[in-house]
């Protein structure tokens, strides 16, 4: 596929569209939409950046970038997610959706909000906070606070309600969408034009998971409904600890099949190992054995659960059941003597539950810079995942740090190793690339998948499933005829 | 032989990659998001929800681009490092409307010390052969010529202090104490001057004027021209060297002694005498319970909020958090310790206002953003000289915040603060007095003193010294 790169001439289109005020072509400012953290290491300096505002204004960009051959890459606000949103190669035009900022309704009965793309996680919390206080939106629990509600969802991300209810692109009922031929579609029951955002499903068959981790490599979303859940006042942690992570996600499994009345009210379900604490500071600035960590009351790996309920004896119920599910899962447990629960303090319960909140950022104050490599899998295979992720970061000399989160009462698992290096260096960069690519290689014979494919390291999974891509690449053919949209993601084109 | 800007920014080369560009640094509270606020507050810069975080990056606010705010901007050095991008005019005009307030370093958690790069950037892009722009020139000429940037004449540089009978302080021979009273108070908000110089007074303090001060070179360190900063810098420290201790009311003649002279220095050398804010004394004189304040019937009833100058709050904050991190040996115990200096610190004019509520008997009301999250006044960074409708519409930004609480009095302790917000509150109408805190003290008679104050007293070390390290072993 061939793209034209951008011109004078382009330039002026896009003033045209947006007046001067918001599109540009200094390469000093867009400089300044460069990221190369935390999901991808890759992203070049676009030719343009465009503010748009309006959704003609978006239309008209497209229809013309369409008839150029220019690339277009949307971002929703943030820019930490790697892949989803940075430039790569060719640049082209860069769509900076932050103007588009409007939460423009709660509807409490019917249980949903609709945004535009530019509202961060922080603000729609705030704004639910103050006006709509028995109510939250499901944003990330990890997401920096200027990530974006709808960044999360086309990624088809991770939400503070997603161990319970499930993937965050369930959590989104209809959407509008600008195509690159110029069509504004509506999804679900919106698409009838009296109709509120109240079914997913609408007309027939479901568009909109078509476009669900689609990163914005179809068109761009201007508008969604998403689902808002109860914010009861009974919320607590309880968390127990483990040597290993198979007992880890035995325990949890064997939580999470209880479903009704138990993992239901299980919001957040998550843990890891005792890297996840060491690894959020300097290198030179904490002790490196497990010792000191043990004696904080750290056990080698954990498991959060997170547990909101609307009333004390609901709360208690659910605490009491994970308790006792702990305590007869020692007789099946591989290391029944290191199971145990973990006491926090109330301010760590406080500071767990804050949402949005910054705990995923300061990976990078270990070295200068850090990697999410994320995968799913079956829940009942994470343990095999982080035993081999585990071996594979400490023999490349990476720290063998992991996260692990349940989806949907242990459906899936979602597996995130942050790999926390010094991205000052060329070497190092290489040494997480050499561990991905392998790591790669081993993850897609065991049939996971990855989060947010890397273009270069995981076009593996879209050769492995070739016919699925086949028709990706058809649907993406007919709403983006030129293939314009966000080239690199998903392997498209 | 000091660095070159190329070299500070190469030395910060690993800081500068620790960003990730999640953008938290855009907002204050950005680790609060259920914070209790104020509700929405209709402003004459707009509408605010003051609740959980808040967009506080005042460039990126005024220019929406993501070079402009912190994030942006760490990334565009990242290319210049990188060679992806070359020193040019473009890249000047994003980095250099930019008040490096600091609350961006404040919000990150990676520690990324930003004030440091935009400023090393800055010197950089100048040692490169960009001109500065205009308004920046003329500054310069201005100190190059008459040692301030306001043009005034050495000879008038006290003028205050004769026009206010306090002459006598006037290079006075054999005072161990000076005040430092920096240009804006000398030739600009000279009642902040006089204020200060009177409290002394009334304190009984044998202080000197030093005849030969000229400009602390705070704009020049913060635009890049450090070569003129530099020299400044040697010309204060030949003059200031016979003393033991140099007083400010100026929070950004206060930051570049303290902060910035030291690493301007040659290798081992250090400043000759001990620094600290004339608030941090009054604040240990109310707690020792030496001094009070009278009632004051004028005063009664009316709201008074503060503004945290950024070279006094989050300049110190900052800077005593990187200190702590290079003592320290263990940050996962130690980062309570350094979050409770750092509160600590923050409290000290508050001493003074708390005193002040329950003696004088007005009303001590906070705004929405303060502290280590306070929004900044818009005047700093160069950009009051070279942006001055921005800085404004900055500072009405704050002078809104005040309003939203129902401010009659909106105090702050700096006199570059105070001019701006000055004429923000006068140019956008937001109907409020601006005092500084000591120049409150000393204009409405509300001193008293209880226990006289000794030279003792007055050669403490500062509180800042006291709070700012970790506690021993």
């Amino acid at each position: 596929m061939s793209y034209k790169l951008c011109t004078e001439k382009d330039f002026e289109a896009m003033i045209g569209i947006v007046g001067k005020e918001f599109a540009t072509n200094n390469k000093a400012i867009t400089a300044g939409y460069l990221a190369k953290a935390i999901m991808g290491l890759e992203s070049q300096i676009p030719d343009i950046v465009v503010r748009p505002k309006y959704v003609e204004e978006i239309r008209k960009i497209l229809i013309y970038c369409s008839a150029e051959k220019i690339a277009v890459s949307p971002i929703s606000g943030g820019l930490s997610g790697g892949f989803a949103c940075p430039t790569i190669r060719p640049g082209g035009v860069v769509l900076d959706l932050g103007r588009m900022k409007r939460i423009i309704e709660i509807d409490e009965d019917n249980r949903f909000c609709v945004i535009e793309p530019g509202v961060t996680n922080g603000e729609l919390w705030a704004y639910m906070h103050k006006n709509h206080p028995d109510w939250a939106p499901p944003i990330p629990d990890g997401a920096p606070p200027a990530a974006t509600v709808m960044g999360d969802a086309i990624d088809r991300g991770f939400s503070l309600y997603t161990s319970s209810v499930g993937p965050q692109g369930d959590n989104f009922m209809c959407g509008e969408i600008v195509f690159p031929n110029g069509d504004v579609v509506r999804t679900g029951s919106w698409a009838l034009p009296f109709a509120k955002p109240f079914y997913k499903y609408g007309l027939g068959p479901d568009m909109w998971s078509f476009l669900m981790g689609s990163q914005g490599s179809f068109g761009v979303i201007t508008k969604a409904a998403v689902k808002i859940y109860p914010h009861p006042k009974h919320k607590t942690v309880v968390v127990w600890g483990m040597s290993n992570p198979y007992d880890m996600q035995d325990l949890t499994l064997e939580v999470g099949k209880k479903e009704f009345g138990i993992s239901h009210h299980t919001v957040m379900v998550q843990g890891g190992n005792y890297q996840l604490v060491m690894t959020r500071w300097p290198k030179d600035k904490v002790p490196h054995d497990y010792e000191f960590y043990e004696g904080m009351g750290i056990s080698p790996w954990w498991m959060n659960w997170e547990i909101w309920a609307q009333e004390e004896s609901e709360l208690n119920h659910v605490i009491e059941t994970i308790d006792k599910q702990a305590e007869d899962f020692k007789k099946r447990a591989k290391d029944p003597d290191a199971l145990k629960k973990q006491e926090l303090h109330p301010k760590q319960i406080a500071s767990r539950m804050k949402k949005p909140n910054k705990i995923a950022i300061p990976y990078s104050f270990w070295e200068a810079g850090f990697l999410f490599i994320t995968w799913y899998t079956p829940w009942n295979e994470c343990a095999h995942f982080c035993d081999m992720y585990t071996k594979a970061a400490e023999k490349h000399g990476l720290p063998p740090t992991i996260w692990v989160a349940s989806i949907e009462r242990c459906r899936q698992a979602i597996c995130m190793p942050i790999i926390g290096f010094d991205s000052t260096k060329q070497s190092d960069f290489e040494r997480v690339q050499d561990l991905n690519r392998e790591t790669t290689e081993y993850a897609l014979k065991q049939g996971w998948l990855n989060y947010r494919p890397d273009p270069y390291i995981h076009i593996q999974a879209y050769y492995q499933a070739g016919m699925y891509w086949k028709y990706l690449r058809a649907f993406k053919k007919l709403v983006d005829p030129n293939m314009i949209m966000h080239p690199g993601r998903l392997a498209l084109p | 032989m000091a660095k070159t800007g190329m070299e500070r920014l190469e030395e910060l080369r690993k800081e500068i990659f620790k960003c990730i560009h999640c953008k938290a640094c855009r907002f204050a509270y950005s680790n609060e998001p259920d914070k209790d606020g104020i509700g929405e507050f209709a402003g004459k810069q707009g509408t605010i929800l003051y609740e959980g975080m808040v967009d506080a990056c005042p460039a990126g606010i005024e220019y929406g681009w993501e070079a402009f705010w912190n994030a942006g901007k760490m990334w565009i050095a990242r290319s210049i490092l990188s060679g992806d991008l070359e020193f040019s005019e473009e890249v000047r005009d994003v980095f250099l409307p930019c008040i490096t307030c600091g609350q961006c370093s404040a919000q990150c958690e990676n520690k990324v010390p930003t004030v440091d790069i935009i400023e090393s950037l800055r010197a950089a892009c100048l040692e490169a052969g960009i001109p500065m722009i205009d308004k920046h020139e003329v500054v310069d000429k201005l100190v190059k010529e008459r040692n301030n940037p306001y043009g005034g004449k050495a000879a008038e540089r006290f003028k205050w202090a004769k026009d206010a009978g306090l002459e006598k302080f006037i290079d006075n021979k054999g005072a161990k104490i000076a005040y430092y009273v920096g240009c804006t108070a000398s030739y600009r908000q000279v009642e902040v001057a006089i204020a200060t110089a009177k409290l002394f007074e009334l304190l009984g303090m044998n202080f000197t004027l030093v005849d030969d001060e000229v400009c602390c070179g705070s704009p020049f360190f913060r635009i890049g021209a450090v070569d003129t900063a530099q020299e400044l810098m040697r010309k204060n420290l030949e003059a200031f060297k016979n003393v033991e201790m140099v007083y400010f009311s100026c929070a950004g003649c206060y930051r570049t002694f303290t902060i910035d002279y030291p690493k301007w220095m040659a290798e081992g050398e250090k400043l000759p005498f001990k620094t600290q804010h004339a608030f941090e004394l009054v604040a240990r004189l109310v707690q020792q319970e030496k001094i009070k304040f009278k009632p004051n019937k004028e005063l009664k009833g009316k709201v008074v909020t503060y503004h945290d100058p950024c070279h006094t709050g989050r300049h110190f904050a900052i800077d005593m958090e990187q200190e702590m991190i290079k003592e320290s040996t263990n940050l996962i115990v130690d980062h309570r310790a350094i979050d409770k200096a750092i509160e600590a610190w923050y409290e000290v004019p508050r001493i003074i206002l708390r005193k002040l509520e329950e003696d004088v008997g007005l009303v001590f009301k906070e705004m929405y953003r303060i502290k280590i999250d306070s929004m900044c006044c818009g005047a700093g960074g160069g950009v009051r000289a070279g942006y001055p409708e921005f800085s404004l519409r900055t500072a009405s930004l704050r002078c809104d915040e005040a309003n939203a609480v129902g401010a009659d009095i909106l105090t702050t302790e700096c006199p570059f603060c105070w001019r701006n917000l000055s004429d923000a509150n006068e140019m956008y109408e937001h109907g409020m007095k601006v005092l500084g805190i000591l120049q409150m003290i000393t204009e409405y008679n509300l001193l008293e003193i209880l226990n006289k104050p000794t030279e003792k007293d007055f050669l403490t070390l500062s509180i800042r010294e006291e709070i700012g390290h970790l506690p021993k072993k």
